[in-house]
């Protein structure tokens, strides 16, 4: 699903966010990227999804080179691939529904289509009743669900989450990490980029960590190192 | 065809989900566009009164005394074809005497008529010259000042006129010249504080345009709604401008009326009316125009991530 070769990113020719990265993530796989701030996680996201140029190396999506991805494609890349943050990215002023439908109305599907997927989305996600609210009426672990169900609209083979409960409380952030095991059930391939010890423990899953931009470490059932 | 929709859908929630947003765009622009149509009313006014104290001007030529009916259409004849000549009027002696007893009603001076008859008239022809603007007057003037009408003409009284025309002149020709550099400042004014309004608007929802370009959203998909919407600012702001001018030309109508005491010198409503499409329409385009370009312009970074 992922793979990854050589990556490194250096910023102002100066600052080596990533260096010589290589991974390989196969389709299903549960991975959890870890690292404390600044070791290059959040960069090796916006790798992924085209949103920071690729210096050095290359990156594979789903079989697509996207090493010297073109602008105009970038639109056709994320719709393949579902991407939660910490801060959740929701549009204020549209309401859950609209949120979520967003992505689909962008690529012109048909009012009906939108209808059925955004409801069954909203169901996957649990906010039944709560889809003419706006995100501020919304709590933040509601709020985080409404991302993920936008994430998942084009049901994508893969789901990047980006420290999606930073800015949760433990309740939020173990019903966040229960709906990710349950998509990831229904196969869809999860990278959880985290600091959180706690959840990268209680997963058993494989754990990749990083460290001042170099992989250290790569374990198919690991525990949080650093 | 849904795609379509749907952006005129988000431009309309886009408008009135960020309703002061778009009321404090709108106040912009207005204070632009109020400025801009009190311009083009200032130069009515000015052009107007120009044009009013031209038609008022004319050069007024009293006959001798003896002079026949016959004599004066030959002189009115010989003016006609001088190519300076817009109108000439010729004032019998009847209407001389009524136009004395009217303007001396008074006055001591209509004494004077008690030595004369009742059926005596001591009143020659008149008659009223126009020319076709204000610089032709010392041609017309200087041709009754030929020696072949010396015996028919009394007297002309334009040189009475003619500091006052020639004041209003070279004010006319200054106001003309300047008036073009107070356009182009207000026209610059008002491209700076537009494009920077929509800038500023744009950086207000620079965090919802990254969202949608993050969730896959193409750039002409993102642009379009806000593009309408600049458009709706424009709209609205024009409408706003048609609604509170019309009011007040209506109101200081009548006082530019009493104070020139004529309808046809400033009709400033007349003008607003007569020429609706050409001052708002003009209005609408450009600032329509200017917002989309500055919206265009102020997206463009936002749309790179």
């Amino acid at each position: 699903m992922i793979k990854i070769s050589n990556l490194s990113k250096i910023y102002n020719k100066k600052v080596e966010a990533l260096r010589e990265v290589n991974m390989h993530v196969k389709p299903g796989e549960f991975v959890s990227i870890v690292g404390q701030s600044g070791s290059g996680k959040s960069t090796l996201v916006k790798m992924i999804i085209a949103e920071e140029k690729i210096d050095l190396g290359q990156v594979v999506i789903g079989g697509w080179d996207i090493t010297k991805i073109k602008d105009r494609e970038i639109p056709t890349l994320r719709r393949q691939i579902g991407v939660i943050f910490q801060d959740f990215k929701l549009l204020e002023k549209k309401t859950v529904f609209e949120n979520i439908a967003f992505a689909m109305q962008a690529c012109g599907f048909k009012p009906s289509v939108i209808k059925k997927t955004v409801d069954q989305m909203i169901a996957l996600v649990g906010l039944k009743g709560k889809t003419d609210r706006y995100p501020l009426q919304l709590s933040g672990g509601e709020q985080q669900r409404v991302a993920i169900a936008r994430a998942l609209v084009h049901k994508p083979k893969l789901l990047v989450a980006d420290e999606p409960t930073g800015n949760l409380d433990s309740i939020n952030t173990r019903e966040i990490i229960d709906l990710l095991k349950k998509i990831n059930n229904l196969g869809t391939t999860v990278l959880l980029v985290t600091h959180n010890r706690e959840v990268v423990n209680n997963l058993r899953g494989r754990v990749i960590t990083l460290d001042n931009g170099y992989v250290i470490s790569d374990q198919q059932k690991g525990r949080y190192l650093l | 065809m849904y795609k379509l929709w749907r952006i005129f859908k988000f431009a309309i929630q886009g408008f009135f989900r960020n309703f002061w947003l778009s009321l404090v765009t709108i106040t912009m622009m207005l204070m632009a566009i109020v400025s801009v149509t009190l311009l083009v009313s200032i130069d009515y006014v000015k052009q107007a009164t120009i044009a009013g104290v031209e038609q008022k001007v004319d050069i007024l030529i009293s006959m001798q005394y003896e002079i026949e009916r016959e004599d004066v259409d030959t002189l009115v004849l010989d003016l006609e074809e001088l190519p300076e000549v817009k109108k000439v009027r010729i004032i019998s002696p009847e209407d001389n005497m009524e136009l004395f007893k009217q303007n001396n009603s008074n006055s001591k001076a209509i004494k004077a008529l008690d030595v004369f008859e009742d059926d005596e008239n001591p009143f020659g022809y008149s008659l009223a010259i126009q020319a076709y603007n204000l610089d032709q007057y010392k041609t017309i003037s200087a041709f009754i000042e030929k020696e072949e009408y010396a015996g028919i003409v009394k007297a002309s009284t334009f040189h009475d006129y003619e500091s006052f025309v020639n004041k209003i002149n070279n004010l006319s020709k200054i106001l003309n010249k300047y008036s073009w550099y107070i356009i182009a400042i207000f026209a610059v004014i008002s491209l700076v504080v537009i494009f920077n309004t929509i800038r500023m608007s744009i950086y207000t929802r620079k965090d919802e345009i990254v969202i949608m370009k993050l969730v896959g959203a193409g750039n002409w998909f993102i642009r379009a709604p806000f593009f309408i919407e600049s458009i709706f600012y424009a709209l609205v702001s024009v409408l706003i401008v048609i609604g509170v001018t019309y009011p007040i030309v209506n109101f200081i109508q009548p006082s530019l009326t009493n104070y020139f005491q004529d309808t046809q010198v400033i009709n400033l409503a007349g003008y607003f009316q007569s020429n609706f499409l050409y001052i708002f329409g003009w209005q609408f385009l450009a600032l329509a125009t200017l917002n989309v370009v500055s919206t265009a312009v102020a997206m463009k970074k936002y749309l790179k991530s």
